[in-house]
């Protein structure tokens, strides 16, 4: 059972002192990490990703009682809903940020030699490995912001092909990733 | 079921069937193991959008070669 979830039960007047405190506990346990990783996502706009954050630990402080998880899975439910978040955003805003369209990954330019430019050249990489139907899935739904029904549309197949794909796709870009020293 | 598992790392899986795989996910353990693995792609694929495009004004190509 994860401590940070488990541990409250019983030391509460009310059911809202004992939300309240729940509420603050992932808080701290989470919510610095969370909020740096979704700047990102966000095109660093904070009041936005403050936002994100927030609703982010309400609906895990909703899910508390599925979530009895260890912190590491918790972290990784947490980026998903996240991520989730951030994309409805994006189409209630109806504002595409500028780096939605991804570079095509055989047009990328030469690197200019910083850290990040060089992770970035090796994700390029593994990517450009992959099978075409494995490339393809994850060009038409992760980089492109679109969900598995929506790609399964565009690209003409079952959406239960397009999650399979993913599916392995994914699985052999983590391989690649990890053969480069990348991935742990 | 299992196979959604990736889907839903990226965020990419329908909002009609998150729940259900949600509940999938408190009772397979194997799928937990690898949502804490993917969970780190989202992050690796954004290292994409720092690559400046070779050709921006170019017109876009097929994906297919
Ligand atoms: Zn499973």
């Amino acid at each position: 059972m994860c401590p940070v979830l488990s541990h409250l039960d019983g030391r509460f007047e009310s059911a809202d002192a004992e939300a309240e405190h729940r509420i603050a506990v992932l808080y701290q346990e989470f919510g610095g990490p969370l909020l740096r990783h979704i700047r990102k996502s966000t095109g660093n706009d904070l009041q936005w990703a403050e936002d994100v954050v927030q609703e982010t630990i309400v609906r895990a402080w909703r899910n508390s009682a599925r979530l009895q998880w260890e912190p590491s899975l918790i972290w990784a439910w947490l980026l998903t809903v996240a991520r989730r978040i951030v994309i409805d955003g994006r189409r209630r805003r109806s504002v595409r940020p500028h780096e939605v369209e991804p570079p095509e990954v055989d047009m990328l330019a030469v690197p200019d030699g910083s850290e990040r430019a060089l992770s970035a050249i090796v994700v390029a990489e593994a990517l450009r490995s992959l099978s075409e139907e494995h490339r393809e899935v994850i060009e038409q739904t992760y980089l492109r912001d679109r969900t598995i029904s929506e790609a399964a549309e565009i690209l003409g197949i079952p959406p239960g092909t397009v999650k399979s794909r993913l599916y392995y796709g994914i699985r052999a870009l983590r391989e690649h990733l990890r053969d480069k020293g990348v991935a742990g | 079921m299992h196979e959604e598992v990736a889907a839903y790392a990226l965020g990419v899986l329908d909002e009609e069937d998150i729940e259900a795989f949600e509940r999938h996910l408190d009772g397979c353990e194997s799928c937990r193991r690898e949502l804490k693995e993917f969970a780190e792609v989202p992050g690796q694929l954004d290292e994409l959008k720092h690559l400046p495009s070779a050709s921006e004004d170019d017109p876009p190509r097929s994906m297919s070669r």
